[in-house]
């Protein structure tokens, strides 16, 4: 029972893995690729999250702020595991840095990619400057610079948010919902609406997902209160007249034509499986889902198992998930790892 | 452009009356026009069905009304009443009777695919319009297009022979689509060959019309293919619910 834990990934659900075997006791080695702990929400930037409307840098940073105080943590950041072996109990993990870890269990908590919107050339990106990501909106909040035209700093009067960019699409081998990008833009609509009252925001939707209580605290409050409007038709395409950019499509609800100008169109980014998913499923002799997602073997009993016993996953590893979501599967596969290693223990003496 | 929502209005229902009184109103004349509701009488429910079971009908299903194939289509850019997603969405619900409103515009697809690489869900949009361009012939709503005799034509005389004659396949042509076999760029071809005179292609010409040639060997492909044309025509028109009869 003196071996730690080993947990890839220093993101939402990889510093709740950490903090969580460190409260009971336990040893964990955390092993982040980036030079910095935080994930997501941290390295590109997050404003304020859903459902709590904190800002990440306090909500995620206070996370960082805690594994890092904690003695159990063995924090390894800008580093990655290279190899894998052993048996549950007994794992022998190699770093990139040379150096080799003992592990009784792993828990993976690599996360996710975004979706990169050069893949959809008819939606403008890198064509025209004034179209970004919710990603890039999220930054522009964050840094307290405030939502811009990044083509000459005006502020926008008219923007445009495209849902399902990188979501749902067969023609691009993307068939899953990435299931937070309704909400997240719902929320930035509301970001925009309060910081530019004068600055009118459509939302161009095939159906909405702001699942469970988000139905309120995002969709309708978002029509109610900030005047945030919702059409149902998916874009064909983004161009420009020179000065502004143009959307075209249909209002498919009253089979109206649209041509529209907007000053900035924001695509609302899916979450792809984390690129180097191939290269993990190899290294940890683990399988993969059919989007290439890293498979869960059992979504009632055994939380978190992946097909290889004492290796587990949580968080945006399996798909795409939440931030509040991602931190509850962490303490899961937490408690997973360690009932299994004090089974083993038990059965061993 | 025009006030959109009045292409939604259908002409027939829009009502005036020259002396009508509505609990002592005056609702006489232009000032008090009524517009009648649209109804539907009755879904065909095999709609969806039906459209599917023919060639490029097959994905219908898969459709979730996002318009892409509307936004790309080449045609309704030019006619914005050529609204294939639309279309597709009156097939799934079975509303027949509105399909059939728009049944002099559907056949004006002109495959260029635009939808086909749009369609996130991969219904192949241009093959459902082909489909439904199918059924509106098969249900006799439309006369077959000049396009589809001659590709009836050309495959007849495939499976008949396993080679094609030009001349006949032109004389037939113009007899099935009732015109005349003298037609100015066709006298004007002949009267070219003969100045020219280009003896051994003259002859081979004349030798095919003569003798139609036939591929050797070709019984066996024959019935094959025939065999296999029929067995498609019937489950169509079983799936039409034209019966399972003869082929036309």
């Amino acid at each position: 029972m003196t071996e730690p834990v080993l947990v890839v990934g220093g993101g939402p659900a990889g510093l709740a893995a950490a903090q969580a075997l460190s409260g009971v006791g336990r040893k964990a080695v955390l092993v982040e690729k980036e030079d910095r702990l935080g994930g997501a929400p941290i390295l590109s930037g997050y404003a304020k999250l859903v459902p709590t409307g904190e800002w990440a840098r306090d909500a995620i940073g206070g996370m960082v702020g805690r594994v890092e105080g904690e003695a159990a943590i063995d924090i390894r950041t800008g580093c990655t595991v290279k190899e894998f072996a052993g048996e549950p109990g007994a794992f022998t993990a190699t770093l990139s840095d040379g150096a080799t870890v003992e592990a009784g269990a792993a828990i993976l908590c690599t996360g996710f990619t975004h979706f990169d919107s050069v893949n959809k050339p008819e939606w403008g990106f890198g064509t025209f400057p004034d179209v970004v990501t919710t990603t890039q909106v999220e930054q522009m909040i964050s840094s307290e610079r405030g939502v811009r035209c990044p083509s000459d700093g005006r502020k926008p009067k008219r923007v445009a948010i495209l849902l399902c960019v990188g979501s749902r699409d067969r023609q691009i081998g993307r068939e899953w919902c990435s299931k937070i990008c309704c909400t997240v833009s719902a929320n930035i609509a509301m970001e925009i609406r309060e910081e530019l009252p004068d600055c009118h925001v459509y939302i161009y939707y095939m159906d909405i997902r702001t699942f469970g209580l988000y139905e309120t605290t995002y969709y309708w409050r978002s029509q109610e209160e900030f005047k945030v409007k919702y059409i149902k038709a998916r874009i064909a395409e983004v161009t420009s007249d020179g000065e502004r950019l143009i959307v075209k499509g249909e209002d498919t609800l009253v089979k109206r034509p649209i041509t529209i100008p907007f000053d900035l169109v924001v695509h609302a980014i899916g979450m792809d499986p984390n690129v180097d998913n191939l290269l993990l499923s190899s290294i940890f002799d683990i399988e993969l889902e059919p989007h290439g997602n890293i498979a869960r073997q059992s979504a009632y009993g055994g939380m978190g198992r992946t097909s290889r016993p004492g290796v587990y996953v949580a968080g945006a590893a399996t798909g795409p998930e939440t931030i509040d979501d991602s931190i509850a599967q962490a303490n899961a596969a937490a408690i997973a790892a360690l009932s299994a290693a004090y089974s083993t223990a038990g059965k061993a003496a | 452009m025009p006030i959109h929502e009045q292409s939604l209005i259908r002409p027939e229902n829009i009502k005036t009356h020259d002396k009508l009184e509505i609990d002592g109103i005056d609702v006489s004349g232009h000032w008090s026009t009524f517009i009648e509701s649209r109804v539907v009488t009755d879904y065909n429910e095999a709609l969806e069905d039906e459209i599917a079971a023919l060639p490029g009908g097959e994905y219908i299903h898969r459709c979730w009304q996002c318009g892409s194939c509307t936004n790309s289509c080449t045609v309704n850019a030019v006619n914005p009443d050529f609204n294939p997603r639309y279309w597709i969405y009156l097939i799934r619900t079975g509303m027949e009777s509105e399909l059939l409103r728009d049944k002099d515009i559907i056949w004006q697809c002109i495959s260029c695919n635009k939808c086909t690489y749009a369609c996130p869900r991969d219904v192949e949009p241009e093959g459902v319009m082909k489909a439904t361009a199918h059924w509106l012939e098969k249900k006799g709503h439309t006369p077959k297009s000049p396009s589809i005799i001659f590709d009836e034509l050309f495959a007849e005389q495939v499976i008949a022979r396993g080679k094609i004659e030009e001349s006949s396949i032109i004389r037939q042509f113009f007899k099935r689509t009732g015109q005349p076999l003298m037609q100015d760029w066709l006298v004007a071809m002949a009267r070219g060959l003969l100045m020219k005179l280009p003896v051994g292609l003259m002859r081979r010409m004349g030798l095919a019309v003569l003798f139609r040639p036939r591929t050797s060997g070709w019984s066996k492909a024959r019935a094959a293919l025939e065999e296999y044309v029929e067995e498609c025509e019937r489950e169509q028109r079983r799936a039409l619910g034209l019966g399972d009869g003869k082929p036309e």
